[in-house]
Order: C-alpha cells, then sequence, then structure tokens
C-alpha cells in the first residue's frame, strides 16, 4: 500500500514539475532546415543501443572525475574505485551496445509484412513473420519500426540476463586488475592486494 | 490461454505500448538493465582477489547504491526530462516550422496552452502528421537522453559515492570496534580470580584472614 503511495507521489510530483517547466517555455519554432533535419533524423534512426552509446561515452567522460574527487575515502580506494568505474563502463558499453543492436537486427529480420516475404506459407516464410503483430498486418500500426526497436531492446533485456553475467562483469573484473596493475599498483606491490 | 495465444498478446502489448514511444520504452528498459548490471557487478567484485576487502566494503555499496539511485533519479529526473519534452512538444509549445505555420496560417486557437494537443486539436494533414511524428520522436529522445545523462551520469555518482563511504566508514568502526574486543575481552561478571589476584587481595593491608 505504502510501496503504491510511494510511486503515485513520485509520479504527481513529476506530473506537477513537468507542467510547471512547460508552462515557464516560452513559445518555441525551430525553423532552421539543417536543424530540423538533425532532429528528425535522430528520431528516425537513433533507438536504445546509440542512447547506450551515448551514456557511455559521456559517463567516461563523468564519473571518473567524480569518483576521483572523492577525498573520503582514502587514496587507494578512491584509485581502485577509478579504475573500476571506467572497466565498467566500457564493459557495459560495449556489450549493452552490441546486445540491443544485435537483437534489435534479429527482430528485425524476423518481422516482415506477408508482402516482404515470398512464401508467407512456408517454414521459413512464417519464421520471418514470427514477431508481426496483427496490426501491422492489418496496417493498423504505422510505426513498425518503433515496434521492433522496442520489442528488440525487451528481448536484449533477457540476453543481458545473461551477458551482464557472462561477459560484462568477468569484463570488468578483467579490466579493473589491468588498470590497477597498469596504473595504480606501485611496482613492488604487483602480485598482491592492493593496501591488504 | 494457450502458448501461441499468449504470444500474439505479447506482441500486440509491445505494439500498443511501446509502437508509438522510444522515450517509455528507454525508460522501463533502463531501470531493468541497472537492476542486472549491478547483481553481476556485485559478484565480479565479491570474486575478485586482487581488491582487498576494505576496498569491497566501499565498492559493493557504491555498486548497490548505484542501481538504487540509479532508479530513483531515473524516475525523478530523466522521466520529467522526458515528459517535459514530450508535453512541450504535444502541446504546441515547441513545433517545428511547417507546423507552426500550418496552425497559425488556419487559426488554431489555444496552442501552447497545457490541454491542447496538436494531434488532436490541430487537425493537421496527413504529412505534416508525418513530419510532426518523427519531430517529436527526435525531440523525445534528445530529451530522455540529456535526463540519463544528467541523472546516470552526473547526480547518481555523487550520490552512490557518499552513501558507500558512509558505509565503509561504518563498516571499518564496526570492525574496529569488534578488533579491540577480541583484544581486550570485557570481564565475566562472576570472574574466577587467578592465584596471583588472590594472593595479592590476601596479603594485602585490606583482607585480613
Amino acid at each position: 500500500m505504502s510501496r503504491i503511495y510511494g510511486v503515485n507521489l513520485i509520479s504527481r510530483m513529476s506530473g506537477a514539475i513537468t507542467d510547471t517547466i512547460v508552462s515557464a517555455i516560452p513559445k518555441t519554432t525551430i525553423s532552421g532546415n539543417k536543424t530540423q533535419k538533425r532532429i528528425d533524423w535522430i528520431g528516425e534512426k537513433f533507438s536504445s543501443p546509440e542512447n547506450r552509446l551515448i551514456l557511455g561515452v559521456s559517463a567516461l567522460m563523468t564519473q571518473p572525475f567524480i569518483d576521483a574527487q572523492n577525498k573520503k575515502v582514502d587514496e587507494e580506494t578512491r584509485k581502485v574505485s577509478v579504475a573500476r568505474t571506467v572497466a565498467k563502463i566500457i564493459a557495459g558499453t560495449l556489450t549493452g551496445y552490441y546486445v540491443r543492436a544485435g537483437c534489435i537486427k534479429l527482430i528485425d529480420e524476423m518481422t516482415k509484412l506477408p508482402s516482404e516475404v515470398k512464401n508467407p506459407n512456408s517454414f521459413g516464410g512464417k519464421l520471418r513473420m514470427l514477431f508481426t503483430p496483427d496490426d501491422a498486418k492489418t496496417g493498423a500500426l504505422k510505426s513498425l519500426k518503433k515496434y521492433k526497436n522496442a520489442l528488440g531492446t525487451t528481448i536484449s533485456l533477457v540476453v543481458m540476463l545473461f551477458t551482464n553475467f557472462l561477459i560484462d562483469a568477468p569484463l570488468t573484473k578483467y579490466l579493473t586488475n589491468l588498470f590497477t596493475d597498469k596504473f595504480i599498483k606501485p611496482k613492488d606491490q604487483k602480485g598482491g592486494t592492493v593496501n591488504e | 490461454m494457450s502458448s501461441a495465444s499468449l504470444f500474439d498478446a505479447f506482441k500486440n502489448y509491445m505494439a500498443k505500448n511501446y509502437g508509438k514511444s522510444h522515450g517509455k520504452m528507454l525508460i522501463h528498459t533502463g531501470v531493468i538493465g541497472w537492476i542486472l548490471s549491478a547483481a553481476a557487478q556485485v559478484m565480479a567484485i565479491v570474486t575478485n582477489d586482487k581488491i582487498s576487502y576494505k576496498q569491497k566494503m566501499y565498492l559493493i555499496p557504491q555498486e548497490l547504491a548505484d542501481a538504487a539511485v540509479n532508479i530513483v533519479s531515473f524516475y525523478l529526473i530523466t522521466q520529467t526530462f522526458k515528459s517535459v519534452s514530450t508535453k512541450a512538444v504535444n502541446c504546441g509549445k515547441l513545433l517545428n516550422k511547417p507546423v507552426r505555420e500550418f496552425l497559425e496560417k488556419n487559426n488554431i486557437k489555444n496552442v501552447g496552452k497545457k490541454t491542447f494537443d496538436v494531434l488532436r486539436d490541430g487537425k493537421l494533414p496527413a504529412d505534416l502528421t508525418e513530419k510532426f511524428e518523427s519531430f517529436r520522436n527526435g525531440v523525445d529522445f534528445i530529451g530522455t537522453t540529456a535526463g540519463s545523462i544528467l541523472s546516470c551520469n552526473i547526480v547518481t555518482p555523487i550520490i552512490r559515492n557518499e552513501i558507500a563511504t558512509h558505509k565503509q566508514k561504518n563498516h571499518i568502526a564496526k570492525m574496529e570496534e569488534y578488533n579491540i574486543s577480541v583484544a581486550n575481552p570485557a570481564r565475566n561478571y562472576f570472574e574466577k580470580p587467578s592465584i596471583q589476584s588472590f594472593q595479592a587481595k590476601a596479603y594485602s593491608s585490606s583482607l585480613k584472614i
């Protein structure tokens, strides 16, 4: 009950903030042809893999510096924390991007309209229409590309259930140790643990 | 319900809920992604022999706080950014030139008001509806991504580090307290006297037998 109340409260707060900000925004028209085209292009081409890539690149530009500025912990811990943050961003961004992009590509191949398939009744034909929703077949769903992106991203979550443990975490561990050995540990400490 | 109809229901649910909105899907999948990632990362820290215990006491709470703060800030900040960008376009505060010109030319009233909806009240022709939707998607993506950068890459690291520092200090204080108690165990209430303490008491001036 209290959890539902909490979610409602956050939702209402967010709604009130949104209304206040929107009413404060002056009427704006994007008139530049180039800017308009760029915004349209982003809306058309970009989806969750690109979002993950942008987040990863911007994370590399901010998070290690925020960790390095945390003077409340000792220097060794701070340095290991920076190494782990960089390792985690690299591993997470690479796997996140490729898993999402791969799943969206796979869904794209298996969400064809009947008109795009040579033999719709054959096994191969049925496989290529496996994820095609009824609305798309009847023409009611205009934005099939967004549906494919959303479904591909959802499927990628299931895949990431495994890759998080099989690729992300071991790669983060490997890179953390690599960065720690190369850039943090003094030469005489190599082989042991830091600050043991 | 058969598995085939369940599968159809799933496909139609996805098409209905996410078929038109990029931002909504990015938020929902992002939240689940953080939880899965945090679980894997905690496992990686725990099993990393090259990280000392003291550093693990900082890194594990840091990772857990990262996931928790990310989810809250994602809903508060990213959702707000997404809602503001979508609402600003939907009510006509932020528009591209062809749509604005059409609305002004046709003397459509209340453009930019909270209750106005460009698609519902603007009576746009099909080609402009398409242009409006791709513009809205672009703004939606930019808003959601900007909100994500602010919440995940700036707000979350600052807060998670504060939480992790606090947790590490608490752990260290508890460990030191434990070490002191092991080194100097508290005396039992009915402590058995040693022979030395008995002799010292017996031959002191205060105890006469």
